[in-house]
C-alpha cells in the first residue's frame, strides 16, 4: 500500500495541545503542593524562601496559560480546519456515531480494521469535548478562588459550585480527572501508534498524518 | 472610663466618650470618612430612631450573648443604647402576655418603620411545629412581623443560612430568613456568633443612610464580609513562606506558624475576624491557635467538615457512608485505571500470540 503525508493539525492546534499539556503538568505539580504543602521548618529554620508564594505564582501563571489554551481550542471548534471543527468528531452525526461504535470495537480487540480518518475518531473526540468542559469548570473554580472579591466570579462560583470551600474541593477533585485523562490518553496514543499506520504520535509535532494513497 | 481590677466597667450609664468611641469603631468598620462621622453620631443619638423587634427562633442565644457579654460591656451597652429595643426575649423585663402585648403594640405603632432582627433558623417541616413561642410557630411569627418591618437583619449563621440546625439530614427542615421571606430587604450578618461590630455597623448604616449597606451575593454586608479571612490573617506570612503547624502543640504551632495544614478554613471564608477581632481584647480563633471553621459560610457544618483537614471527604458510592479523602480516592481510581491499562495491553499482546500474526502487516 502506498501512503501519502497529509496535513491534519494546524500550527495553532499543535500550540494549543502543548501549552495545554505542559500547563496541566505545572498545575498538577504545584497544585499538589498547595493542597498539601510540606513544612519548611523541618528543612530550613530561617526560611527566606517563599515556597508557597512561589508555588502559587507558578500555579497562577500556568492557570492563565491553561485558560488561553482552552480558549484557543474552543475557537478552533468553530474556526479551525476540517479535522479541528467540532462536528468532525462529535458523535451526533450518523457518520460519527458509526465511528464511535467501530472505534470501541477496535479498542476492545473485537475487530482488526479501523476506519481511516485524518482527524479524531469519535470516541477520542467525545472525551476531548468532556475534557474541555472539565477545563472550563476548572477555570471557573480557579478564578472563583483567584478573584475572591469579584462579584462576577462570586456569582459564577456560587451558581456552579457553592461556597468557596466547595469550589476549592471541586477544583481539587476535577484535577484528578486531568491526571486520569493524561494517563489514559498517553496509553491510547501509544497503542494506536503501534497498531495503526498513520503516525499518530509524530502528528502532534509536525501536524502530518499518513493516509493510504488513492490510486 | 472607670474600671476595677477585673476590667469591668462599673458605671451603669454609657457616657458620651464611650458612645463616640463605639460609633467611631463602627464607622471605621464601615469604612466611612471623617465627614460622615457627625452624621452617624447624630443618627445614632436621634430620639426618633426606629425601634427594634428582636425575634428568637431555633438558636442558642449565642449571638445575643456575644453582643451583651463582651469582655467589658461597652459594645453591648452601646447597642442597647443606640437601638430602641422594644421586644427581645432574652433581655426584656416583660414576660408572658405583657411581652406579646409589647410586640403587638410596636407592630401597630411603628408599622413599616421598625427594624426586625431575627436570631435563629426557622423550622419548616411538619408545619413548623419544632419552634413555637406563645403558641405560634416561628413561621407564623416571621410572617406576621417581617412584612411590617422596614428591613430585616438576620443575625448569626442560623438566621442567615440555617446554620447547625440545617446540617444534614436537617430533621426540622430549618432554613434561613431569606429562604422564606424577601418582601422587605434582608441582610445577613452571618457567623457563629457574628462580630458585634458587624451588627452595630449595619444598624448604624441603616440609621444614618436609611438603607442597608451594600452586600455580596449571599446578602452579607461587604464592609464586614467583603474579604477572605486568609487575606488579612496575621499568620499569612508563614503561609507564604511555607511554614506550617503540622499538629496541635508541635514546635510549628508553638512558633505561631500557619494553621493551614490543621484544616484552617480561612482561605475559603469571608469575614472581618482578623481585623475587627472579638471581645475588644484583640482575640480571635486563628490568633489563639485554632484554625477557622468557616462559620460565616452557608452549610458550613456540612461543607467545612472535617474541621481539622483541608478538604471534605468523598463518599464512596455503594458503601453506605464510607468516605475517603479526595487524594486517596483519586489515587485508588488511578491505580484501577493503571490495572485496566495493563490488562488491555496484555490482552492485545495475548491476542497477537494466539493469532500468530506477523509483527509487520504493512508492506509500504
Amino acid at each position: 500500500m502506498i501512503y501519502e503525508r497529509r496535513l491534519a493539525w494546524s500550527v495553532l492546534f499543535r500550540l494549543f495541545h502543548w501549552f495545554f499539556a505542559l500547563s496541566i503538568v505545572a498545575l498538577v505539580v504545584t497544585g499538589f503542593y498547595i493542597g498539601d504543602p510540606w513544612t519548611n521548618t523541618t528543612v530550613i529554620k530561617e526560611g527566606k524562601i517563599f515556597t508557597m508564594e512561589y508555588m502559587r505564582y507558578v500555579h497562577f501563571i500556568a492557570g492563565f496559560v491553561f485558560t488561553g489554551a482552552v480558549i484557543v481550542r474552543i475557537y478552533l471548534w468553530g474556526a479551525g480546519n476540517r479535522q479541528e471543527k467540532i462536528m468532525d468528531f462529535l458523535p451526533v452525526t450518523s457518520r460519527n456515531l458509526k465511528n464511535l461504535f467501530s472505534t470501541v470495537a477496535f479498542y476492545l480487540y473485537l475487530k482488526d480494521n479501523y476506519e481511516d480518518r485524518l482527524g479524531h475518531n469519535a470516541l477520542a473526540g467525545l472525551f476531548y469535548l468532556i475534557t474541555i468542559v472539565m477545563a472550563v469548570l476548572q477555570i471557573i473554580s480557579g478564578f472563583y478562588m483567584f478573584y475572591p472579591e469579584s462579584s462576577f466570579w462570586q456569582s459564577c462560583g456560587l451558581l456552579l459550585f457553592g461556597t468557596q470551600g466547595q469550589g476549592r474541593f471541586l477544583h481539587h477533585l476535577f484535577m484528578w480527572y486531568f491526571i486520569l485523562f493524561a494517563f489514559v490518553h498517553f496509553y491510547i496514543v501509544v497503542w494506536n501508534d503501534i497498531r495503526c499506520q498513520d503516525g499518530l504520535i509524530s502528528s502532534i509535532f509536525n501536524g502530518r498524518k499518513f493516509r493510504p494513497k488513492k490510486v | 472610663m472607670s474600671r476595677n481590677v477585673h476590667g469591668f466597667d462599673l458605671e451603669a450609664r454609657l457616657n458620651r466618650r464611650t458612645f463616640l468611641k463605639g460609633c467611631a469603631m463602627a464607622a471605621a468598620a464601615l469604612g466611612l470618612s471623617d465627614d460622615m462621622f457627625p452624621k452617624l453620631v447624630k443618627a445614632a443619638s436621634s430620639p426618633r430612631r426606629p425601634p427594634v423587634v428582636w425575634l428568637h427562633f431555633q438558636e442558642c442565644t449565642g449571638c445575643t450573648e456575644a453582643l451583651l457579654r463582651a469582655s467589658h460591656p461597652d459594645i453591648g451597652r452601646l447597642i442597647l443604647d443606640i437601638i430602641s429595643l422594644d421586644y427581645h426575649e432574652t433581655v426584656m423585663a416583660a414576660a408572658g402576655n405583657q411581652a406579646e402585648e409589647n410586640l403587638r403594640s410596636t407592630l401597630e405603632r411603628y408599622n413599616g418603620r421598625f427594624l426586625c432582627v431575627v436570631e435563629g433558623a426557622i423550622p419548616t417541616k411538619d408545619g413548623g411545629i419544632y419552634c413555637k413561642i406563645g403558641g405560634r410557630t416561628a413561621m407564623e411569627i416571621l410572617e406576621d412581623v417581617a412584612p411590617k418591618s422596614a428591613a430585616v437583619i438576620a443575625i448569626g449563621t442560623c438566621a442567615s443560612f440555617g446554620g447547625v440546625q440545617a446540617a444534614s439530614p436537617n430533621p426540622t427542615g430549618a432554613v434561613g430568613v431569606r429562604d422564606l421571606f424577601n418582601a422587605r430587604p434582608v441582610i445577613n450578618i452571618s457567623g457563629c456568633p457574628p462580630n458585634p461590630v458587624s451588627f452595630l455597623g449595619t444598624v448604624l448604616h441603616f440609621l444614618t443612610f436609611k438603607r442597608l449597606p451594600p452586600t455580596d451575593q449571599l446578602g452579607r454586608p461587604l464592609f464586614a464580609y467583603g474579604r477572605r479571612i486568609h487575606d488579612h490573617c496575621e499568620r499569612r506570612p508563614h503561609f507564604d513562606e511555607g511554614r506550617f503547624a503540622d499538629q496541635f502543640g508541635d514546635s510549628g504551632h508553638r512558633e505561631g506558624y500557619c494553621l493551614y495544614k490543621l484544616g484552617c478554613k480561612g482561605p475559603e471564608t469571608y469575614s472581618n475576624c482578623p481585623t475587627v477581632r472579638f471581645n475588644d481584647v484583640g482575640a480571635w480563633p486563628v490568633g489563639i491557635g485554632h484554625g477557622c471553621i468557616g462559620c460565616t459560610e452557608p452549610r458550613f457544618w456540612d461543607t467545612m467538615t472535617p474541621f481539622y483537614e483541608r478538604l471534605p471527604h468523598v463518599s464512596i458510592p455503594g458503601t453506605n457512608g464510607i468516605s475517603s479523602s479526595a487524594d486517596s480516592a483519586g489515587s485508588k481510581i488511578l491505580g484501577i485505571t493503571a490495572a485496566a491499562i495493563g490488562i488491555h495491553a496484555a490482552a492485545g499482546i495475548g491476542k497477537r500470540f494466539l493469532k500468530n500474526k506477523p509483527a509487520e502487516t504493512d508492506n509500504t
